[in-house]
């Protein structure tokens, strides 16, 4: 069953002034536990079609439905709330929280969530366990290598059990060492729990790894393979 | 649970630039601080100069004859002061009183001549009303066992060379209008904190001042004290219903006293105020530094998640650490240095010469009331608040999008 619906989806920027095209009528269904990577030249609208999937941009036209709900139906604030308890994000720049630790930055996603402390503890111990950091709990984003800040984002976006995480050109900062500890851990937590990965990528690793990839050219889906 | 989360979140972030934050806290305490005691220093010395006016010189209600207000005559007597004096001992707000004899003259020694203002007290009813008996620097007040003894002030001794045992003569027109002189023994000489009344008054028994006007009970003024001053507009009424004679509050014998007294409160909120304005500047500033320095993190927190309501809570709570935890500091140290130099006093005696010239001390106890501390509590609280507007909105201002992309 489809847990993403993308519908004729098109995107121009600056439609007044200088149009730039970067999506021209996408229209993709991801499906619970993909394991998808989306790629494609610079430019050819990978980031800005993640963006859309993620809510955090609106499309021109066409429609997008995460388990059935119209996300751009929703108002701001509710559509917010919904980024908050069905997706999760890791970003290629890992954006933790500095002034936390690794086990707060996860554990914070489930407070602002209103999650009782004991669960929000237990959840973020046993993510960071997931992850391969169970001896990092106390150390700050500053006191980790940038594979373990990655991993610590991976736990963050999957505390709040989201219905898929988005990953933004996630290993582009990361040696061939952790990208090949990155994937493992996502391919596990991929095969063990169901949970759904989306990737915007260059990195052949990734591609390589994906189950189901997906190549933009100009904005249009240009091949859709899936292994 | 989640608003907590912000709020630890906003104070780790405050933490996250220490030595910012730590310069804005200083400055917030350093500005409260000097802010506070300044205007602690400004009340004391208005508080001093208002009781030393009201306990020295005009006391709390006056009464005169209406024409001695427009011109000071020997003859223009207050009527019937026997009735009145009964009258006043039966108001309960009245504590003491003193009828006066009061007529212009010239005093002149060997050496010189100056005109003066010469009291005629009953010395019991004086003391119970002024305070010139503590300034006494040389003898006693109106020796009993002295003829015609006089009290001066030192400037008044300085100028016509005068000191204790000094005989004096003092010259003034009798009821009658005809000129008449006394020759006075100087039994005192005080000192208060007005140069001008020291050198311009001076004080002897009204049974020798009405002997030499030729109407034993003269009495051209009555100061009265009573139990509560802030209160004499509405006592000066209750007194002129039972008298035909001008009644007049210390608010209306000396108008500036009047505007000081009501205006004190307006100056120290200015002072303040402007202090607490120009913090706030600051404080916009370092907080807009914080959130641009911050645009990719916020946009990721944003991203995930984290609504306006939050986001702009976040950025108040740490405007209001950045600020809080200062002034209190800064509080704490106005009041220990008020309260210690509120016993000890500054000492302004190398400019004594220019504040007494004005009736102001040279010795300056600062004080405070605790309300003004409140207050200015409230005032940073509300100030901060405003103050995080703008940074917080500039926060939500930021696309998610591109926050998270900028590097």
């Amino acid at each position: 069953m489809a847990i993403i619906e993308i519908k004729d989806v098109t995107k121009v920027y600056n439609p007044d002034k200088v149009p730039v095209q970067a999506l021209n009528g996408v229209s993709i269904e991801i499906s619970q536990g993909e394991f998808t990577a989306i790629v494609g030249p610079s430019g050819s609208g990978k980031t800005t079609l993640l963006n859309i999937i993620g809510g955090l941009d609106h499309p021109t036209e066409g429609k997008v439905f995460i388990n059935k709900t119209d996300m751009f139906e929703l108002n701001e604030r509710q559509l917010t709330d919904f980024r908050l308890h069905h997706i999760g994000f890791v970003f290629q720049a890992y954006n933790l929280i500095p002034v936390l630790t690794a086990r707060e930055n996860v554990e914070f996603i489930l407070q602002i969530q209103g999650r009782p402390s004991s669960e929000s503890a237990q959840r973020s111990r046993e993510l960071l366990e997931a992850v391969g950091l169970h001896d990092k709990f106390d150390k700050r984003p500053s006191e980790l290598s940038g594979g373990q800040q990655q991993r610590v984002a991976v736990a963050r976006a999957l505390a709040s059990k989201p219905d898929f995480v988005l990953a933004d050109e996630p290993t582009a900062n990361l040696d061939s060492k952790s990208t090949e500890n990155l994937l493992d851990i996502m391919a596990k937590l991929n095969a063990d729990s169901g949970t759904t990965f989306i990737f915007s990528t260059h990195d052949q690793r990734v591609v390589d790894r994906a189950r189901r990839v997906i190549t933009l050219v100009d904005g249009k889906v240009s091949t859709d393979e899936v292994r | 649970m989640n608003t907590w989360s912000i709020i630890r979140l906003s104070w780790k972030n405050v933490w996250r630039n220490p030595v910012r934050s730590s310069v804005v806290i200083a400055s917030v305490m350093l500005a409260i601080w000097s802010g506070v005691f300044i205007v602690g220093f400004m009340n004391g010395m208005t508080l001093q100069f208002k009781n030393d006016q009201l306990d020295n010189y005009t006391s709390h209600i006056q009464i005169h004859n209406r024409e001695y207000i427009d011109e000071i005559m020997p003859s223009h007597t207050i009527h019937d002061a026997d009735a009145l004096e009964s009258e006043l001992r039966a108001m309960p707000f009245v504590e003491a009183f003193s009828m006066r004899s009061v007529v212009n003259g010239l005093a002149s020694s060997a050496n010189n001549t100056y005109g003066v203002v010469i009291s005629g007290v009953d010395v019991t009813q004086e003391t119970q009303v002024t305070a010139i008996h503590t300034f006494l620097t040389e003898g006693d007040y109106l020796d009993a066992s002295v003829r015609n003894p006089v009290l001066i002030g030192t400037d008044l001794a300085q100028r016509l060379s005068l000191t204790l045992r000094s005989r004096i003569i003092l010259t003034f027109q009798d009821i009658e209008g005809n000129i008449t002189a006394g020759a006075f023994r100087v039994t005192g000489i005080y000192r208060t904190p007005n140069t001008s009344y020291n050198e311009r008054h001076v004080v002897v028994r009204s049974a020798d001042l009405n002997r030499l006007l030729g109407a034993e009970n003269a009495v051209h003024e009555i100061a009265i004290k009573v139990d509560d001053f802030s209160r004499a507009d509405e006592y000066a009424r209750s007194i002129a219903v039972v008298t035909a004679d001008s009644v007049r509050s210390w608010g209306a014998i000396s108008p500036t006293l009047r505007y000081l007294d009501s205006n004190m409160a307006v100056s120290m909120y200015i002072i303040i105020i402007i202090i607490v304005v120009a913090l706030c500047f600051g404080i916009v500033n370092t907080m807009l530094m914080a959130v641009l320095d911050r645009t990719q993190e916020l946009g990721m927190l944003r991203a995930i998640g984290l609504n306006k309501r939050r986001t702009f809570l976040m950025i108040m709570t740490e405007t209001l650490f950045l600020t809080m935890v200062g002034a209190p500091f800064g509080l704490f140290l106005s009041w220990i240095s008020i309260y210690w130099l509120g016993i000890t006093g500054i000492d302004l005696s190398m400019f004594s010469e220019g504040l007494e010239m004005y009736g102001f001390s040279s010795m300056v106890y600062p004080a405070l009331s605790l309300e003004y501390y409140l207050n200015v509590v409230g005032l940073m609280f509300f100030a901060t608040l405003f103050a995080s507007i703008f940074p917080s909105l500039k926060a939500l201002k930021l696309n998610p999008v591109e926050a998270i992309r900028k590097v």
